[in-house]
């Protein structure tokens, strides 16, 4: 048996060079691969604010992206055919779900942002959520 | 000191008073600078500090916290100021000791004291005529019978624009001039974090719209509140969203969001974040930015260069409130600014 005394206390890992690593995975992978990356690490780095950081420039990036569509706001978001026929296999959250029962292809991106009871923010990137997996699509 | 003569001659030599004292206050060895500048009292004061009087830890204990600290502490002795730095710890004594160095730095402490006085009384003449400069600018600018030609329009509105700018730099100065002397108070009452950062937003929205930037909220309303001083957490904030508009191209976009850190059930802080898709700060100055005059290597998108003071300032208010900044960024992808406050709880 160990004894006591040679027990060193669990020691926190060391913080990687965040920057140089979300830089590359970016070029690399793309942001939503990165972001998805980061916030998978917050189990092993929980109070590290840089993570934290890292993970809203990439939020952010994500939706400034979601943002640069043609028709800006008045951009109409609709409901993919593979989600109508097969939405068992999208795993949405409460907040994406409740998005998803407002989308009727005929509100914009304005009257969308007025009918969510969520901030702004919140509401646009998880519009770009579900567009990244393909439950809406907002055509051009 | 006399058992121990010739035992450290260089010390001994210097001018610099310097003793090895004990964690009780007892002086082990001191050097000639130091008999000659405090004299047989010096045990008194050094008993003093050692002990904790009124729950208060005497400063002296603060240097046997930790062998590898250096610390550093000034202390008023005998109606002069001190800085006393840690040399080493001192394993040769029967009891734990410390080597101090004590340097008199009551004349630089006046010049500060003097230096900040004067900008305080610079910054209150300033403010006085700028106010009223300011108050005549938005009368004749709200007139709405007023036959303004575009030309005189535009060219008040950029008046405007520059005098709230002067503004915005002599008040730094002056927050500047305050934690410089001491005087920087923070108070103590609640602040709801959530209306604060939709107070912050709300005042730059109209620059945002003009720059053709994003600013959006990314908080919910359920942001538990904490204590500290409304005023100087607004103001934090909104130097935080200038400073990024300064760095955001347009069609750019800045989120101002609020995180719950938890302890298990308890939320323990709040993490505030202003980011942008500005371009980025290097790596190499990433470190630096919080430092007084330091301004990015990066030219401002927007022209009008700042006193390098504004990150500064919000580094001292937030440390001020117990918390801790820091600063993510990725050049050429945008730069996150975070704050996390402590969650402090009415006794």
């Amino acid at each position: 048996m160990t004894p006591m005394s040679t027990l060193s206390p669990p020691k926190a890992p060391p913080v990687p060079d965040w920057s140089r690593l979300v830089a590359d995975s970016i070029v690399q992978h793309g942001a939503w691969h990165t972001y998805m990356k980061l916030v998978e690490a917050r189990g092993r780095y929980p109070d590290d604010l840089s993570r934290l950081g890292y993970t809203e420039i990439l939020r952010n990036m994500i939706v400034r992206d979601f943002l640069h569509h043609p028709k800006g706001m008045q951009a109409m978001p609709k409901l993919t055919p593979e989600f109508l026929s097969n939405f068992d296999r999208f795993n949405l959250t409460a907040q994406e779900g409740y998005l998803v029962s407002l989308i009727d292809g005929r509100l914009d991106l304005q009257k969308l942002l007025l009918l969510s009871p969520f901030d702004h923010f919140t509401t646009l990137f998880n519009l770009a959520k579900l567009q990244h997996e393909r439950a809406i699509t907002v055509p051009q | 000191m006399s058992a121990n003569s010739g035992r450290y001659p260089i010390s001994e030599r210097l001018k610099t008073p310097i003793a090895i004292v004990s964690e009780r206050g007892a002086v082990e060895w001191s050097n000639a600078a130091f008999e000659a500048t405090f004299g047989d009292d010096a045990g008194g004061w050094l008993t003093d500090a050692s002990r904790a009087v009124a729950g208060e830890s005497g400063w002296l204990q603060g240097f046997f916290v930790d062998a590898d600290e250096l610390r550093s502490i000034d202390v008023d002795i005998e109606g002069r100021t001190y800085r006393i730095d840690k040399i080493m710890h001192v394993d040769d004594y029967d009891s734990p000791s410390v080597a101090l160095w004590f340097e008199d730095v009551t004349r630089q402490r006046e010049a500060e004291q003097a230096k900040s006085d004067f900008t305080a009384q610079i910054v209150h003449d300033l403010r006085g005529p700028l106010s009223g400069i300011q108050g005549t600018l938005e009368f004749v600018l709200s007139q709405e019978g007023t036959k303004l030609d575009p030309l005189n329009s535009d060219l008040l509105t950029e008046a405007k624009r520059e005098s709230e700018r002067m503004m915005g730099l002599i008040n730094e100065i002056m927050d500047f001039s305050k934690i410089q002397s001491g005087s920087f108070a923070v108070e103590q009452e609640p602040v709801r974090v959530a209306g604060l950062l939709k107070r912050a937003v709300r005042s730059l929205q109209s620059v945002a719209s003009r720059d053709e930037v994003f600013l959006l909220s990314a908080h919910g309303r359920d942001v538990p509140q904490i204590i500290g001083s409304v005023e100087k957490l607004t103001q934090a904030v909104i130097n935080l969203i200038s400073n990024s508009l300064k760095f955001t191209p347009k069609k750019g976009l800045i989120s101002v969001g609020a995180q719950i850190l938890r302890k298990g059930d308890v939320a323990e802080a709040i993490v505030i974040t202003v980011t942008d898709s500005g371009m980025g700060i290097k790596a190499t100055e990433l470190q630096q930015i919080w430092d007084k005059y330091k301004q990015s290597g990066n030219k401002s998108l927007r022209g009008g260069g700042g006193t390098g003071l504004g990150l500064y300032i919000v580094k001292q208010v937030v440390e001020a409130h117990g918390g801790e900044v820091t600063v993510a960024s990725v050049e050429g992808v945008g730069t996150s600014m975070v704050l996390k406050l402590p969650v402090k709880r009415a006794a």
